[in-house]
């Protein structure tokens, strides 16, 4: 076997260098992208755990209320359980200093008089402690800094360091640098301590915690001490080990996770494509020498073992160079991931290095390898079964190549009908996804016969542009169908995933924009910091009736949002005045009865669920939804399903009554505030920013502003979708490059027999390029026509995998216009070297070739 | 009857170690924890005031300097005290109440009118230092005599005073960062002159009284200093206006009082 691969297989790898190096580079790129996509994913996750473990300490449970936090009273009873050993309250804020390029800041306000028991805080200088500590209690603008954000941004010890707080721009006095370990090298050792009571101040967090966490008394166990918390306290607080955190974040990453393995499951597909129809050319080149070898004695078996073993060659060549490539890719996309998840969630850690985790990278490797001999392993099947008579006939045709061979009608037919039947029966996601597949196997199926009815719908039009190299290029692909007809799959496929991911992209967007354009209707938002996602920083409810004193001002209303724990997963609630807002806005409701809906939410009767949280949860209307809050049990049914995004992952709306009684929080995030008509606007702006000019931290934004900051945000979101597309079409250009040289190349005997009856060079040239740029425009229209399938399954994984969004079918054709231009120069660019090797060999050697 | 000792208490008398001038009874003189009890029999103040310096100089010879007021009322383990920090300007209005209990640790509020917030120390980790000094929070507490075993070492004077050299440690029941403490009591008039603190045999702080005179018929030390051995650093307390048994009323010790100025 072994000799078979050194004698045979390396002089044949070694002669067709350019078609093994296309072929590993199909192995290389769907190696790269799954694990460079799976990798920046993992790198987020271990980003966050690495936060979540560095800031915790010696914590070993930790007592939070989702993101909302509870009242200090809860420290005492915590302090009060027998088995708590230590317990020290949190609340962390991430700012964004008034520093150029310094980035985010991760503020974590602790208590210094006893946290220490928990949190190293290795200070340089070799102290455990601030230089002065009652100093560092006593002054609130004290704050200890990690090393690294010290250095990156010039600031030592007494530095001042200017960030936004509620009360405007404050500057906080450096008191200590942490050595860039343990706590300072959370997120991405962009971290700040500061004393916890000041940090309320600050931030406007009135008397709150956001967490405490807890080491367990000597003698008493973890779950003793957690059993005890949890009946102390009530369903209302999660009692929790720090990683249990870990897990929560990777479910509000969910989706992220899901688009980004799909990415990279559809570019190993496409690579397999790309490999199997190398091999299924080689296959046929090397006829004559598997003849020869079964001549002398070769079993089908060590045939078949000897193209598996190329194969796996160039698996394992091909996979080794897309771990690189991988981590390459993985540190782009990671470092991106990562700064938009800290934007979104406001929880994530800075991603400083990429995981490599040895098991992805054993795995991407290991499904590299196994691709590749999945892909050979049709062509080293028919390998093996050449008729060694036949093959060593000298100019023996190739085997005629059949359009449709009754095993193809067949299983075309059974896979368009397993499709079709799977259609109607969508509800069950097994039959959907079997459906999906089948879908994808016929377009597979029906690549060549479709390709050979559009080649012999494109020949008049060939032949009237060109008359005899357009003959002759249409008449290649009517002849032999099935040459081409791998390429042009390898192509549809991509182009598909292309359609597909700008389609989901597209009408995202466009329902984010409409719901932008009915929900976000008041003339002034009035938030507290730059950043909407935020929630660092709050306004005290008094506001509100201070703006709506301002002249010119109609209503003002107060908005809440955070993240509580439903069904163990941080999901959106969202608290505002129901009655004004059904006043105001026209939420598109899914499901109940407008204005019904409004009026028992707003009787604390109910509460509304966005459409997306209801397919993602398996919620209906009426359903009993159970909230446990701090200070007891919401427990009230749904009563209006409605279109939303004020969250990925859906969102809860109650009315802020019910909030302010379960939670006991009265902050506001944000005052959407509405103006008379004839009223100038940029006055009412001034009027309110004046009012609170060295009071308070007040940003106005406008409608527009707004609605610009939110589509912002979702711009950036679809950069992933973006980087998507632009994977499937590096991987359709990767495939129509591999599959036009080794069809060229593998039809150099045929080239140079009509060099030999008369046919000029040019001509040949020409017929060349025409017939790539065809196969080019083939794949396009099948591609797009598949794509169009493609993305109505693209929804529905979308809608109830993925986000849970209904979303509109739009089919991107702007997406399909930026693409059609880039395929077809691919095509031609492709052909541009077989074309002049083809003609440029010698005359015999093409004859002789094969 | 239960007793209480303040063997390092900093905002009691503890620091202020005084000694009636009535005479000591004869059995007292080689019964360590007699001794003991006497010694904290003749500290047993109504009440207290006086004015402190507190100077702490690290390990490289840097010195910080604050100073506050500090008044007590009641002893032992029922007294309250507050200290109001008066300089530097950073750290002035910082206040502490501390509410002793015969038979658990005190209850701490601070009050930082920076923020005008008061908040509770939660001393859930006693060797923890207090606040910078070389102090730990455990050092500052008044210990129930009952909770420790007493042997007497021997005689040994101190600065030329001579003194009883007794051994406490803690009983098993008692948690304690230290393994023992060897205490040196003055035989003249009962106050303490020197405490070693040991972790695992190994030294780790030393207290030191100094400059006793008698206020009001208690003998006070004016001047201690506590060094922490592993830190090498050096806390010095330095008292002055010392009165005893000044008229104070209990709601001046609340939260509520801390607040005001």
């Amino acid at each position: 076997m072994l000799r078979l691969l050194v004698l045979v297989s390396w002089p044949h790898l070694r002669k067709h260098l350019l078609r093994t190096m296309l072929t590993t580079a199909g192995i290389v790129l769907g190696v790269a992208v799954f694990l460079g996509m799976r990798s920046a994913n993992q790198s987020v996750l271990r980003g966050f755990t690495h936060m979540v473990a560095s800031l915790a300490g010696k914590t070993e449970l930790q007592v939070t209320a989702g993101e909302i936090g509870f009242g200090e009273d809860i420290l005492e009873k915590v302090q009060s359980a027998s088995t708590v050993g230590i317990a020290a309250p949190v609340i962390e804020a991430i700012v964004t200093p008034d520093i150029k390029g310094a980035g985010s800041l991760l503020i974590v306000g602790v208590d210094m008089t006893g946290d220490q028991s928990l949190r190293q805080y290795d200070l340089e200088g070799g102290d455990d402690t601030v230089e002065d500590p009652l100093v560092f209690l006593a002054q609130p603008d004290s704050v200890i800094l990690a090393a690294d954000f010290a250095r990156r941004n010039n600031l030592a010890a007494g530095s001042q360091l200017p960030v936004g707080s509620v009360i405007g721009t404050k500057r906080l006095t450096v008191r200590g640098i942490m050595k860039p370990s343990g706590l300072a090298s959370a997120f991405g050792g962009n971290i700040a301590v500061m004393d916890i009571y000041a940090a309320q101040k600050m931030f406007g967090r009135g008397r709150t915690f956001d967490r405490i966490d807890l080491a367990v008394k000597d003698g008493a166990t973890v779950d003793a001490c957690r059993q005890e918390l949890r009946a102390l306290l009530g369903a209302g607080f999660s009692v929790e080990r720090p990683s249990t955190r870990g897990s929560q974040f990777e479910s509000m990453l969910a989706a992220y996770s899901k688009t980004i393995e799909m990415s990279s499951a559809f570019a190993l597909f496409i690579g397999m494509f790309i490999i199997y129809n190398a091999f299924a050319v080689a296959v046929r080149q090397r006829r004559k020498e598997i003849g020869v070898l079964r001549a002398l004695g070769a079993t089908r078996g060590q045939i078949q073992r000897m193209f598996l073993g190329e194969s796996a060659l160039l698996g394992v060549v091909g996979s080794g160079i897309g771990v690189l490539f991988g981590t390459l890719i993985a540190q782009a996309v990671a470092q991106w991931l990562g700064a938009f998840i800290a934007d979104m969630f406001r929880v994530a850690d800075q991603v400083e290095e990429v995981a490599t985790n040895p098991w992805t990278l054993g795995a991407a490797f290991a499904i590299g390898v196994a691709t590749s001999l999945l892909a050979a392993f049709v062509p080293a099947r028919e390998a093996a079964r050449v008729d060694p008579v036949h093959a060593m006939r000298k100019g023996e045709p190739e085997a005629a190549t059949v359009l449709m061979s009754p095993v193809r009608v067949l299983s075309t037919l059974a896979t368009v009908a397993v499709a079709g039947w799977c259609l109607g029966r969508g509800s069950n996601s097994a039959i959907f996804y079997l459906g999906y597949a089948a879908t994808i196997a016929a377009a597979i199926l029906l690549a060549a016969p479709l390709s050979w009815l559009l080649a012999r719908i494109f020949r008049p039009v060939l032949t009237a542009f060109s008359p005899i190299e357009g003959a002759l290029a249409a008449d290649s692909l009517i002849r032999s169908p099935q040459r081409s007809s791998t390429a042009i799959a390898a192509l549809m496929l991509s182009l598909a995933l292309a359609v597909a991911f700008g389609g989901v992209g597209l009408a995202n967007y466009r329902s984010i924009v409409e719901w932008t354009q009915t929900t976000l209707n008041p003339d002034l938002f009035v938030i507290p910091s730059q950043s909407l996602e935020a929630r660092s920083i709050r306004f005290p409810d008094s506001m509100l009736k201070e703006l709506t004193t301002v002249k010119g001002v109609t209503e003002v209303q107060p908005l809440r949002n955070a993240r509580v724990v439903f069904r163990d997963v941080p999901t959106m609630l969202v608290a505002f005045d129901m009655k004004s807002i059904a006043r105001t806005v026209k939420l598109r409701p899914v499901a109940g009865k407008v204005p019904d809906m409004y009026v028992e939410a707003a009787a604390g009767r109910g509460l509304l669920v966005s459409d997306s949280l209801a397919q993602l949860r398996q919620l209906s209307l009426g359903d009993t939804v159970e909230l446990a809050a701090p200070y007891g049990t919401v427990q009230v049914p749904i009563v209006g399903i409605i279109v939303d995004y004020s969250d990925q992952q859906g969102s809860m709306m109650i009315d802020r009554s019910v909030f302010t009684k379960y939670w006991h929080d009265t902050s506001v995030d944000m005052f959407r505030v509405y103006v008379g008509p004839d009223v100038e606007l940029s006055t009412v702006r001034e009027d309110i920013l004046q009012r609170y000019e060295k009071k308070r931290q007040v940003f106005v934004l406008t409608n527009g502003e707004l609605k610009n900051y939110v589509i912002g945000i979702v711009s950036r979101w679809f950069a992933l979708t973006s980087a998507q597309v632009a994977v499937a079409v590096i991987v359709a250009i990767l495939g129509i490059v591999n599959a036009l040289t080794v069809s060229v190349i593998d039809r150099r005997r045929e080239l140079g027999i009509l060099q030999a009856i008369g046919t000029i060079r040019p001509q040949v040239r020409h017929t060349i390029w025409i017939e790539a740029v065809t196969v080019g425009m083939i794949g396009l229209l099948l591609g797009c026509g598949f794509g169009a399938v493609n993305l109505y399954y693209m929804l529905e994984i979308v809608r109830r995998d993925v986000m849970g969004l209904h979303l509109e079918y739009v089919f991107p054709v702007s997406t399909v216009l930026m693409l059609a231009p880039a395929i077809i120069l691919a095509a031609f660019v492709a052909a541009l070297w077989p074309a002049e090797s083809a003609i440029r060999g010698r005359l015999l050697d093409a004859l002789e070739y094969e | 009857m239960k007793h209480t000792h303040r063997i390092q208490h900093l905002f009691t008398a503890a620091l202020v170690l005084a000694a009636t001038l009535r005479p000591v009874p004869a059995r007292a003189a080689d019964d360590p924890r007699q001794i003991v009890e006497e010694s904290d029999r003749r500290s047993n103040a109504k009440s207290q005031r006086y004015e402190g310096i507190l100077e702490v100089v690290d390990s490289n010879g840097k010195t910080t300097e604050k100073r506050w007021a500090f008044m007590r009322l009641g002893s032992h383990g029922t007294s309250k005290t507050i200290i109001r920090f008066t300089t530097p300007a950073d750290v002035k209005g910082v206040a502490l109440l501390v509410v002793s209990h015969p038979d658990r640790a005190s209850d701490q509020w601070m009050w930082t009118p920076a923020i005008e917030r008061d908040r509770r120390i939660a001393l859930q980790d006693r060797s923890t230092r207090f606040f910078g000094t070389d102090f730990s929070f455990e050092d500052l507490e008044e210990r129930d005599v009952n909770q420790y075993d007493y042997s007497l070492v021997g005689d040994e004077a101190v600065d030329g005073a001579a003194c009883w050299k007794i051994q406490a440690s803690p009983k098993q029941a008692k948690s304690s960062q230290y393994s023992r403490s060897v205490l040196w009591i003055r035989k003249d008039h009962y106050t303490m002159a020197r405490i070693e603190s040991y972790v695992k045999d190994t030294l780790a702080r030393r207290l030191e009284y100094s400059d006793v005179r008698e206020v009001d018929g208690f003998w006070t030390a004016h001047r201690l200093s506590m060094s922490d051995v592993r830190r090498k650093s050096l806390t010095r307390l330095t008292l002055s206006k010392v009165t005893y048994n000044v008229p104070l009323t209990e709601d001046a010790f609340t939260v509520q009082a801390l607040r005001r100025q």
